[in-house]
């Protein structure tokens, strides 16, 4: 009888709070901010408001300390009504995950207890421009001189780089080591020598700021590393491993999207004198997109019930979440576009955003190619 | 001082709601915390916020509307009554009940939404202030606290009033009295703790109901789609659009 998908009373209440907030407040804006490349800093303010943001942070450090179940909740809601905005909770979420996993009680205190008092985010900044999947080829220098670390280098494709406080930034001491050279150090954003390139033109989750960070000799102190020198790698695959969920969770709030956009169009829009809904060919859409959807949906749900768990199986559950709700996603809104026509290709409808906004969900927080390596590492690791 | 809320549980605007043998089948719809209720539930937490005192929920209805009192406990009211009764109610009926419960409770102001999005009475706050020999007001769209009385601007169909009342006193709320706060996360977590006490209608001597519903139907919205050739007349086209705009449509 363990068996049980119910959510808790708060956590139905948590899923009314947010299904609100992202039916009222984000929905009608998303276009908007994402024709103008904007960051909705008014809505990271409301979210703060309203308890929504760095959820993680645990109770010591003045947070809630909730879970990713929680997490999931939120994000499928905010990813139904905008994916680039929840991208921005989302990565903070990433930026606070390897404190939680490796910091010092001091250092949740020092590094996640502001996040509480104001609106504000973390980041996590472990790309380059010249290694994405293949992580441990960094290249981001750090040399220890006394009581500092001096840190030199570039990283690539950062959300909220430079809105955030600080990013937890991966770099080596020592290339030749590979993954065992790598130290986790948080390094926040006014220390000197850190400088930041906004990157324009992506094809979608625009109102998600992503930048380039430039580290010119920028002198950190030794209290700031996250766990041992070495240990860096380790802990930036742990975080991941729990942190794709939230993407999975994105994922089911777009194709929920694309569906109910989908179902809606269907019954209004006539053909041959009668609602397309009529048509096999139609029907046959939405009912792929709805087994898409709900197989998704609970598999995320049963990913970050794992790692809440702290069940080691949660490394490949939530890497098949990710791929899976992320291509499902994907499928969605493509066929939402092929429902809507002509209409479906053009902005005035929000199906065309669903398609360019979940394309990155394909992408980010480790490929769907490196997802599908995880999952065969694991299935191969159990026989050996 | 001490300030209530009247609150109704009520089905969200966006369900699709279903008749089922001439009644309404609220199975499957959202449930929610009355949006005009929203604003009585603001209206008592910043009364509490600027004078000190205790702002608390009451409401008459079934056992599931503790789901919209824990809306209520998470935008910050302190603590709720809940007068539990399964079926139909009307409002005078309900309004016995709840005349005992505030007369024990003795708050100096009650807020009540102006309408019930549910079984649209607007009686249910007027029935209250009756029950209690309270004054009522109604359609409030202004609030301030005095001593020992209060005054409030109400809404007429063509204009306002400003009155001064003695309290205690009941009000209705009308839209643009605030604007309603979401309940915050915290809030869902500390509502939890917060007291709701239960209270069976039979036990304040109330069964029953002096208005039976016999029956219910949803008004069907339907598109006519009619559809005026222009491409051989224009201005005759144009002529017909604006008489069927005129007199069917009755917008111009």
């Amino acid at each position: 009888m363990a068996l049980d998908f119910s959510l808790t009373d708060e956590q139905k209440q948590l899923q009314q709070l947010a299904r609100r907030f992202a039916r009222e407040q984000v929905a009608p804006r998303a276009a908007e901010y994402d024709q103008n490349e904007q960051v909705p800093w008014e809505l990271v303010e409301q979210l703060y408001e309203i308890g929504l943001l760095n959820i993680s942070v645990p109770e010591e450090a003045g947070g809630l300390g909730l879970g990713l179940v929680e997490e999931v909740i939120i994000g499928e809601e905010l990813g139904w009504a905008d994916m680039g905005f929840y991208t921005i909770p989302m990565a903070s979420e990433l930026g606070i995950t390897p404190i939680l996993i490796a910091g010092t009680e001091e250092q949740k205190r020092r590094f996640l207890g502001p996040l509480t008092e104001r609106p504000s985010l973390a980041a996590f900044a472990l790309s380059e421009p010249g290694n994405g999947s293949d992580a441990a080829a960094l290249r981001t220098r750090i040399v220890r001189e006394g009581d500092e670390y001096v840190i030199t280098g570039t990283k690539m494709w950062i959300s909220n780089a430079k809105e955030a406080d600080f990013n937890v930034v991966f770099a080596t001491f020592d290339p030749a080591l590979r993954h065992k050279g790598v130290i986790a150090i948080v390094v926040e954003n006014d220390r000197e020598g850190v400088s930041f390139n906004k990157i324009h033109g992506k094809m979608g989750q625009r109102a998600a700021p992503t930048y380039e960070i430039i580290y010119d000799d920028v002198r950190v102190p030794v209290e700031n590393r996250l766990g041992e020198e070495g240990a860096g790698f380790k802990i930036a695959m742990l975080t991941l491993d729990k942190t794709r969920i939230p993407v999975a969770a994105g994922s089911v709030g777009v194709a929920r999207r694309a569906l109910d956009e989908s179902a809606k169009y269907a019954l209004e829009r006539e053909a041959f004198g009668r609602p397309i809904a009529d048509f096999q060919a139609i029907q046959f859409k939405l009912a792929e997109m709805k087994m898409g959807l709900e197989t998704a949906r609970i598999y995320t749900y049963y990913a970050a019930w794992l790692a809440d768990r702290n069940d080691p199986e949660h490394i490949s559950a939530s890497a098949i979440a990710k791929a899976y709700a992320s291509e499902m996603a994907f499928y969605a809104a493509n066929e939402a576009i092929q429902i809507h026509g002509g209409y479906g290709y053009v902005n005035d409808f929000p199906v065309e955003k669903l398609l360019r906004d979940v394309k990155l969900n394909q992408i980010y927080e480790g490929t769907n190619e490196i997802q599908r390596i995880i999952i065969a590492r694991n299935i191969l690791k159990a026989l050996k | 001082m001490k300030y209530v809320a009247i609150i109704r549980q009520v089905p969200d605007g966006e369900s699709k709601i279903k008749t089922d043998g001439g009644r309404v089948n609220l199975e499957g719809a959202t449930l929610i915390l009355d949006q005009m209720d929203e604003y009585a539930v603001e209206e008592i937490i910043r009364l509490k916020e600027a004078n000190g005192g205790e702002a608390v929920v009451v409401a008459f209805g079934p056992e599931r509307t503790e789901e919209a009192m824990r809306t209520a406990l998470a935008m910050g009211a302190d603590r709720g009554v809940l007068v539990t009764a399964e079926g139909y109610v009307d409002p005078v009926t309900q309004a016995g009940a709840l005349a005992k419960v505030l007369a024990e409770e003795a708050p100096d102001v009650v807020f009540t939404g102006g309408q019930q999005a549910d079984w649209d009475s607007q009686a249910l706050g007027p029935a209250v202030a009756e029950a209690l020999g309270w004054p009522s007001i109604t359609w409030t769209t202004a609030f301030e606290l005095g001593d020992g009385h209060a005054k409030a601007t109400h809404d007429l169909d063509e204009g306002a009033e400003v009155v001064r009342v003695v309290l205690p006193a009941v009000f209705t709320t009308q839209q643009g009295l605030n604007e309603p706060r979401y309940p915050t996360l915290p809030g869902i977590m500390k509502a939890k703790k917060k007291e709701i006490k239960k209270i069976a209608a039979a036990e304040l001597g109330v069964s029953g109901s002096k208005v039976e519903i016999v029956e219910q139907e949803i008004m069907e919205l339907e598109r006519k789609q009619k559809i005026i050739d222009g491409t051989k007349d224009p201005a005759a086209a144009a002529a017909e659009l604006v008489k069927l705009l005129h007199e069917e449509a009755k917008v111009l």
